[in-house]
């Protein structure tokens, strides 16, 4: 997937579908064909980059439904959405950016981790840093071995601990929900690997960054109460 | 269809300033679009600051009429001094609030009777029905030269259904709207019959709206489904077609304000799924 001149071409019926997705004249027919498209890359048909582009336009066409099934259909072409994913971002748009990010953090690869941290960090949108603290928390990184993936995961975890007081409650929950992915990652691969000291103290920074935000000082009801339950979740790296 | 902590930000808003700094621009009253953004601030960021609540009540009092051509509307700044009244959860403000809830400026009146509602004051409960008390016709008939009804009647309303007294008075005067000619009226006014009474037709009639072809409708059943906490609607609010930010908005209210069945761990899964 993805390797120049390679690329699959759109087989016919790709073909009519993105044609409808292009010319789609109303909010319901958009909504219609882009489900359509994501249903046909769903199911497992391989992703063209034109079937991929234009999937990545409905995100800027404020049609949330249209976008809902446009993210579903990116995820589902995976690292063949990443580049054209990353190369259209509008900075103008932010609505198109968090679901742009949305797909990057359900794609989960390691090649958005450095727009996840920008996002998260600087972004305006509330939506967008919401998406992104979700991502930072899901990274998958199947190649890698546990020592490769320790400086992603450190990065990610930086990134989610310096956001736990955004003024938004939403991405404060989507940064407890980022926390706790991210710390049943470092747990399972301290598992898998063996004794693993940073593993450790990672996972221990991921539970005290939730235990923060499972307190009163946490003012907001339901990213407290989330907090409790990802804490309950994550082993106790105290305990043997 | 209160937005929470949606209200006008004003441009310039996210402007890092010190609440030293807030209440010295909502003192002075040369310029009062720093007034506007001070008075939005100290709501925003729930100042405890003693001199908070007597410096919005001052800048509440200080109204004057319409003027567009002064820029800033000087009742700008007395609807964003009511905004913030209603976040900063002081009780002895209800006397100012029920004074502008009597204002010539609807936008005024809006804003109060927002404040009123967000406060739970019970004793602000014969002012707000009364002016909805004319009905349809009256309080519900549009103004001749806006798109406005004669009263704020989606405010009043909701400031009922979340004040909860349940009288048969307060119930009498909510009921008509139901039967509103613009949904967002009548999703308000289901929204506070569901809260005043529990009964599941007024939840269903939300639910009818979430199904609503127009984006706006949807999006207002949303947010009055959210107020009400009613935990029934967690499908259809997974499943109706609007922004996940407001469904997350929604679903919260489900977690913190409602009760029973679906129960929370299905609720927080939910919100999961949208972030």
């Amino acid at each position: 997937m993805g390797t120049p001149g390679t690329e699959p071409l759109p087989t016919d019926a790709a073909a009519g579908l993105i044609r409808a997705v292009e010319s789609a004249d109303s909010a319901v027919a958009l909504l219609g064909a882009s489900a359509a498209l994501a249903r046909h890359l769903s199911s497992g048909a391989a992703p063209s980059p034109e079937a991929v582009l234009a999937l990545v336009q409905v995100l800027g066409f404020n049609n949330p439904g249209a976008a809902v099934a446009a993210v579903d259909g990116l995820i589902a072409c995976g690292e063949a959405a990443v580049e054209p994913l990353l190369a259209n971002l509008d900075a103008h748009n932010y609505g198109a950016r968090a679901w742009a990010v949305r797909a990057l953090a359900g794609i989960g690869d390691v090649r958005g981790l450095e727009l996840l941290e920008q996002a998260l960090s600087a972004d305006i949108g509330p939506s967008v840093r919401r998406a992104a603290a979700r991502g930072l928390g899901q990274l998958r990184c199947p190649a890698l071995s546990a020592e490769e993936r320790r400086p992603i995961r450190q990065r990610a975890l930086t990134a989610l601990e310096a956001a736990g007081e955004d003024g938004e409650w939403v991405v404060r929950y989507a940064v407890v929900v980022g926390l706790e992915s991210l710390g049943l990652a470092l747990a399972g691969e301290a598992g898998e690997d063996g004794p693993l000291p940073d593993g450790r103290a990672l996972l221990d920074r991921a539970r005290r960054a939730l235990l923060l935000r499972s307190t009163a000082a946490e003012l907001t009801p339901v990213v407290q109460l989330r907090a409790v339950r990802a804490l309950a979740l994550l082993p106790d790296p105290a305990e043997p | 269809m209160a937005f929470d902590d949606s209200g006008p930000s004003p441009s310039g808003a996210g402007e890092p300033i010190s609440e030293a700094e807030a209440l010295a621009r909502l003192r002075q009253t040369d310029d009062q679009s720093l007034q506007y953004y001070a008075a939005w601030w100290l709501g925003r960021m729930r100042s405890r600051h003693p001199e908070a609540v007597p410096l919005l009540c001052a800048a509440l009092r200080q109204r004057q009429p319409r003027d567009p051509a002064a820029g800033v509307e000087h009742n700008a700044v007395a609807r964003n001094a009511a905004r913030a009244l209603g976040k900063l959860g002081d009780a002895g403000v209800v006397t100012d609030l029920l004074a502008a809830l009597d204002d010539d400026d609807d936008g005024l009146r809006e804003a109060a009777a927002r404040a009123l509602g967000e406060l739970g004051a019970e004793q602000a409960v014969p002012a707000l029905t009364a002016r909805l008390r004319s009905g349809l016709a009256g309080a519900g008939a549009p103004q001749a030269d806006s798109p406005r009804l004669q009263e704020p009647c989606e405010a009043l309303i909701e400031a009922l259904g979340d004040i909860g007294i349940a009288s048969p008075d307060v119930l009498e005067v909510i009921q008509p709207f139901t039967g509103h000619d613009r949904l967002l009226i009548r999703s308000a006014a289901a929204r506070a019959l569901l809260q005043l009474t529990a009964e599941r037709c007024w939840g269903e009639t939300l639910l009818g709206l979430l199904e609503h072809p127009q984006l706006q409708v949807r999006r207002a059943a949303l947010m009055d489904l959210g107020a009400v906490g009613w935990r029934p609607a967690l499908e259809p609010i997974r499943a109706t077609l609007a922004e996940n930010s407001l469904k997350l908005i929604a679903l919260r209210g489900l977690v913190e304000d409602g009760e029973g069945e679906p129960g929370v761990d299905a609720l927080l899964a939910a919100m999961d799924d949208l972030l």
